[in-house]
């Protein structure tokens, strides 16, 4: 029942996270332990479709790696949501006022500058930044990437979760059941 | 169970903010030089204890163009290109729009019809009609002949993202979007004014109406959760029997 439980929160969290940008989805995945079945949640691979939005500091990822972003309390994190703004400093922060970081700190973006598919910052012809990507990845501008959950998949497990927390239930029952009646029927001495 | 419970109940309140955008998004995307907004979300996560739902971040203007169309108003102007026209308010405040119908008044000042007026542009009672040309020049016709009257500027932002909206396709400058700075329209590669055409709202109505639909099946799928998350309560509830 308790692993019906935990693949029950994972479907939900996935659910309410249906049109969080860049998120990838949990896959539950179970284990045989001496102690019953151990759910545990796991990031799964493969990314969300691109959705295309026309804001120039829009970003997404396509391939491996994510932004680097630095939140109000110096701690860096890594996350594939790029839906930037910039701001009066040229700096790209995303809605949380995180700020975007490049291979040499801070990511400036002057007036005018675009950035290209390999995360260069380029103000005319001149390279004044780099994104930081693993090789092979490239980063579109105008895009998002979309959340990379399935709403279908997701209601999938929560019928299924819900459906083997109720045969737990009937196991658990019968086992009462069983024990019951060796507490009230067989022990009785005729 | 709370915690599915939880993920669930995040995941409702943050697709009834996306419809409230999406709503008004809607209800101006017949307001000429109106900017949408998009709402964006994160995931909520407690380091080392997996997903908690959502969290709505923040909305973000979506400054794109919109389409121009040809008008019938009398002073109706839109900019093709990035600015916004510097207007003043009835009580002399300062704002931007890209809302360009405009109407000439008997005081010689060019209002929209929220009473925004365009800065430093005055076309006497008497000029018998008035264009403005793609870099920004009044002329106005005179029973003796034509006169210039002066050219209209515009207002660019360092973060035009962070203006704030008063309503319509008004905005006003904040301390994060930056002061105003005045730029001249008509250069090759800057912005023109297009004179007897109008800015539409960048707001699709298809889209739009898409996005009402996922996000109404999204609430719908977070409620089943909730759902079975009360379902699972239930059952654990009932094993204790007789």
């Amino acid at each position: 029942m308790v692993a019906a439980r935990t693949r029950l929160e994972i479907a939900t969290d996935n659910v309410a996270n249906v049109s969080s940008d860049g998120f990838a989805r949990t896959v539950a995945r179970g284990f045989l332990t001496p102690r019953g079945v151990e759910v545990v949640g796991e990031p799964a691979g493969g990314h969300g479709a691109l959705r295309h939005t026309g804001r120039d500091f829009d970003l997404a990822i396509v391939g491996a790696g994510a932004f680097e972003v630095r939140d109000g309390a110096g701690h860096v994190v890594r996350t594939r949501a790029g839906a930037f703004t910039r701001e009066r400093d040229g700096t790209l922060r995303d809605a949380g006022g995180r700020t975007l970081i490049g291979t040499d700190g801070v990511l400036r973006v002057p007036d005018g500058a675009r950035i290209d598919e390999r995360g260069r910052v380029l103000s005319g012809e001149r390279i004044v930044g780099t994104i930081v990507l693993p090789p092979g990845s490239s980063v579109h501008a105008g895009y998002l990437e979309s959340s990379s959950v399935d709403a279908i998949t997701e209601m999938i497990d929560v019928l299924s979760a819900t459906r083997s927390f109720e045969s737990a239930e009937k196991v658990v029952a019968a086992i009462d059941g069983a024990r019951q009646k060796s507490a009230g029927e067989v022990a009785r001495i005729k | 169970m709370d915690r599915a419970l939880f993920a669930a109940a995040t995941g409702m309140a943050a697709q009834q903010r996306n419809l409230d955008t999406i709503a008004d998004n809607l209800s101006n995307s017949d307001v000429a030089g109106f900017k949408g907004s998009v709402q964006t979300f994160a995931e909520l996560a407690a380091p080392g204890e997996g997903g908690l739902g959502t969290t709505p971040l923040g909305s973000h203007l979506l400054l794109t163009q919109g389409k121009l169309a040809k008008s019938g108003g009398s002073f109706d102007l839109a900019i093709e290109g990035p600015g916004f026209f510097n207007v003043v308010g009835a009580r002399g405040e300062r704002a931007y729009t890209r809302g360009g119908a405009f109407e000439r008044r008997a005081d010689g000042s060019v209002r929209d019809a929220r009473g925004y007026a365009l800065r430093g542009v005055s076309i006497p009672a008497d000029a018998l009609s008035a264009t403005v040309s793609e870099d920004g020049t009044i002329r106005a016709t005179f029973t003796g002949g034509t006169r210039t009257l002066g050219r209209i500027s515009l207002a660019e932002f360092a973060a035009p993202d962070r203006l704030r909206s008063i309503g319509g396709s008004a905005f006003e400058a904040t301390p994060q979007s930056g002061r105003a700075r005045e730029i001249v329209p008509g250069p090759k590669d800057g912005p023109k004014i297009r004179f007897g055409m109008l800015e539409q709202s960048n707001v699709s109505i298809v889209e739009a109406m898409m996005q009402i639909l996922t996000a109404q099946r999204a609430y719908e799928a977070n409620a089943k959760g909730v759902q079975a998350a009360d379902e699972m309560l239930r059952i654990a509830n009932n094993l204790q029997r007789g």
